[in-house]
């Protein structure tokens, strides 16, 4: 399987043996096209987004994977009692791959975390729902 | 046409066209409209509500593509009440649809720029309600 994926699916395979705040089942996703009706329960996502080769020495090259991980959930009210355990879950996941290899692929080292958005405001104002994007880095040499 | 002393000629014109708008409204709730339950927390009544527009939209937002159910409802001004009172509606409402075993909830929620409700007409006689569908559950 490619570098990416294996690296996708680690993330998942990460992501479902975790003991975190809230109960969460991980899937990976090649598009991240959701039904409303999904979002009743909580979803996360892990999509494969960009991938780059770079020179690393006379014989290897660095592969530098980024993978999305789409955290989401329908609220009702949306008030501190509902989502401040979500933006809490966002950052335990963000957590869980800091300054570490991944288990299930030790080749790939986490090299970066972005959160550009940390709720998004079009799903929060038209559907009453909490989506939090991360972006996870990761590197191989081989 | 004898307007009375007492009422000037645009205000018959309003009332003729407010007595259209009523019948149209009448006719509607009589002949195309359904029961359905109106819920807000724990307040719920039934209500007879015309369904309007319905799509099937996609949305992108955020890279990520919500597929949904988009469905407006047409009902009475006068006839939305809770608890007894009259009520206008409010995000996060749930419009309560049973039908061939099924139940089918939708969220009243803002679609695009408007709001997540509006009235229908001139003289406030209908409100007309922009939802979603949230939940299909078997009844």
């Amino acid at each position: 399987m490619s570098t990416v994926l294996n690296i996708a699916d680690a993330v998942v395979a990460e992501l479902n043996a975790a003991t975190l705040s809230l109960p969460l089942h991980a899937e990976r996703r090649y598009v991240p096209n959701f039904d409303l009706q999904d979002m009743q329960q909580l979803q996360v996502s892990v999509v494969p987004r960009e991938f780059h080769v770079r020179g690393l020495d006379r014989h290897r090259n660095t592969y530098e994977a980024e993978i999305d991980l789409a955290i989401q959930k329908k609220f009702q009210k949306g008030d501190a009692a509902e989502i401040d355990p979500l933006v809490s879950l966002v950052e335990e996941i963000a957590d869980l791959f800091r300054l570490r290899r991944l288990s299930s692929y030790a080749g790939a080292i986490w090299a970066g975390t972005d959160h550009q958005v940390l709720y998004s405001q079009e799903h929060w104002d038209q559907l009453n729902q909490f989506t939090s994007l991360l972006t996870l880095t990761f590197r191989v040499a081989r | 046409m004898d307007v009375g002393p007492m009422r000037s000629v645009p205000q018959v014109m309003r009332d003729i066209l407010r007595d259209g708008q009523r019948w149209l409204a009448d006719q509607l709730t009589k002949h195309a409209a359904r029961e359905v339950t109106y819920r807000r927390g724990d307040s719920e009544s039934t209500v007879i509500a015309t369904i309007g527009k319905t799509l099937a939209e996609q949305e992108a937002g955020e890279g990520l593509v919500m597929r949904m159910e988009i469905r407006d409802y047409l009902i009475d001004t006068a006839l939305l009440r809770l608890d007894g009172q009259p009520t206008l509606p409010e995000r996060g409402d749930l419009i309560i649809e049973t039908e061939s075993g099924k139940t089918f909830s939708y969220e009243v929620l803002p679609v695009g720029s408007q709001k997540a409700w509006r009235y229908s007409d001139p003289f406030r006689l209908k409100l007309r309600i922009h939802t979603r569908l949230i939940a299909t559950e078997e009844v």
